[in-house]
């Protein structure tokens, strides 16, 4: 059994270190988000489109999404068993590769890592405090402030959540983003998701668009009466009528909505538009993508190599 | 508040995927399948709700609602709630593909929990339906820390510190959400208190059509 390790620091460490990283993330955070707006076809969308770059052409985008998803979906459960660094940097590798081949344009995959980061950075702040000492741990202790003992292991567990998280979140583009949603929700029924729960999805994300209109008008309705957010109360009462009132509005809208999809023939099943065929091609990319994953874990956890 | 990838141990991402898996069908089963669309185009709006936010402090919240999801749609607030999820992941990658399981039990258990909380409690005073709505608001998401920080502890005992200090984070949501969940019943009783009576998925008479009863 080893001790564990201690590395005395002095205590003025603590707010150089701490000022240094929290300006550097800001500083980042700012560029990354400029560039992602300034890439934005229209700037104040407040959802992105899903598919927006299905009529790409790329060996993704003539992946067959049956397969697709098979393939990748299995390869992000892979990917979150993982537990070494250094797979989890070949996986990240891996989809990074993949958003090259699908040839998607990098700010939507870099929304999507900034939309985590209020939860990953939670992680790294608070699991090198938290974490139980363990024999064989580097803990940093500052000075005389016993308090902010900084556990090494931790900061390092904090990592590999975010390359796991962040592995999962690029898979996501190459896997929506390729095809069009309908045809992906179809691909999905075709695997088993009952037909009735794809067919909720596809009228689920119709509806989030009309619903967001909605809330435009009525928000801007709000300001016309000089609603400004303010006060706690009274801002508190009349958000709460705001989203009463989007609920009844919704309430009645799903009766009509139902009542014109049945006058235009709905009978229980919307009609289904989409071909596939499953083409040798599909079958062996299907197969590297979960031989790739099943040999990261295998690797990962039998500890091939050294690693 | 949603946990991401990578978090929980793969083991207990699928045991929550299955667990969830058996609800949503349970939850399916007991709609009739003629209200499955429309519970689809309600809980669009939900999702549009839980995009409002509001300044708290420093920061500002979003609203959560699964209280009120659980007293309007009943037994299938549960589906509304995955359906939810499911557009949060895939559009802003709020939670994710293989935490969704765990995501859905943590929303959706409060919501069922409160659904019938509030169906109970309810009485036919405006003033009480408000305060039971509000109560099931703050029971609503107190819950689903609670359910959090169970995942987050059930992971390994090195998800201990952060799985407490989610829990206090949320002390101050529990309080907001429950005015506002209670200000949005108070609206309902108001406006169209036949939402509050039963989900519309459970009443046997099919719902008249605004333009039908003005006739």
């Amino acid at each position: 059994m080893t001790e564990q390790q201690t590395i005395h620091l002095a205590a003025y460490w603590l707010p150089l270190l701490g000022c240094g990283v929290i300006l550097c993330s800001w500083l980042a955070m700012r560029a990354l988000r400029r560039m992602i707006t300034t890439r934005q076809e229209t700037p104040n969308e407040q959802i992105p489109t899903i598919d927006a770059e299905a009529s790409g052409r790329s060996l993704i985008h003539s992946w067959d999404p049956r397969f697709k998803i098979i393939a990748l979906l299995g390869f992000a459960f892979c990917a979150v068993s993982l537990q070494s660094p250094i797979t989890i940097l070949i996986a990240l590798l891996l989809t990074i590769i993949t958003l090259a081949i699908a040839r998607i344009p990098w700010h939507r995959p870099l929304r999507r890592l900034l939309a985590m980061n209020g939860f990953l950075v939670m992680f790294l702040v608070v699991m090198p405090l938290t974490v139980p000492t363990h024999s064989g741990d580097t803990l940093v202790v500052f000075g005389n402030w016993q308090m902010l003992t900084c556990n090494l292991r931790g900061l390092e567990l904090a990592l590999i959540i975010i390359g796991k998280a962040w592995c999962v979140a690029l898979l996501m583009e190459p896997l929506l983003a390729t095809a069009p949603l309908g045809a992906t929700l179809e691909g999905l029924t075709r695997l088993g998701l009952p037909g009735k729960i794809s067919e909720m999805l596809l009228i689920a994300h119709r509806y989030l668009f009309v619903f967001l209109g909605e809330v435009q008008r009525m928000r801007s309705g709000m300001e016309a009466r000089a609603f400004r957010p303010g006060r706690r109360w009274d801002t508190l009462r009349d958000l709460g009528n705001f989203v009463g009132m989007l609920l009844v509005r919704s309430f009645e809208r799903t009766h009509r909505v139902y009542a014109a999809m049945q006058a235009r023939g709905y009978t229980g099943t919307l009609p289904h538009h989409h071909q596939f065929r499953g083409a040798m091609s599909d079958w062996l990319q299907t197969t590297i993508w979960l031989g790739l994953g099943l040999g990261l874990v295998l690797v990962d956890r039998l500890g091939v190599g050294g690693f | 508040m949603h946990i991401s990838d990578g978090v929980l141990p793969t083991s207990i991402a699928l045991g929550a995927g299955a667990a969830s898996l058996v609800l949503a069908t349970w939850s399916a089963r007991r709609s009739p399948a003629e209200d499955l669309p429309k519970v689809a185009v309600v809980s669009a709006a939900f999702f549009v709700a839980s995009l409002v936010h509001i300044p708290l402090g420093p920061t500002s919240i979003h609203l959560l609602l699964p209280g009120v999801v659980g007293a309007l749609l009943g037994p299938a607030a549960f589906l509304a709630i995955l359906l939810g999820l499911v557009l949060q992941s895939l559009l802003f990658q709020f939670g994710g593909l293989t935490a969704l399981g765990g995501n859905a039990l943590m929303m959706g258990l409060p919501a069922l929990a409160c659904g019938l909380l509030f169906q109970t409690l309810r009485g036919q005073s405006r003033k009480r339906q408000a305060i039971v709505g509000a109560l099931c608001g703050g029971l609503g998401v107190l819950g689903s820390a609670l359910i959090m920080a169970v995942l987050l502890a059930l992971s390994g005992e090195d998800f201990l510190g952060i799985a407490k200090l989610a829990l206090l984070a949320h002390l101050p949501v529990v309080v907001i959400e429950a005015i506002v969940a209670g200000f949005i019943v108070s609206f309902l009783a108001r406006v169209k208190p036949e939402l509050l009576e039963a989900p519309f998925t459970l009443r046997k008479t099919p719902p008249v059509l605004d333009t039908e009863r003005k006739r």
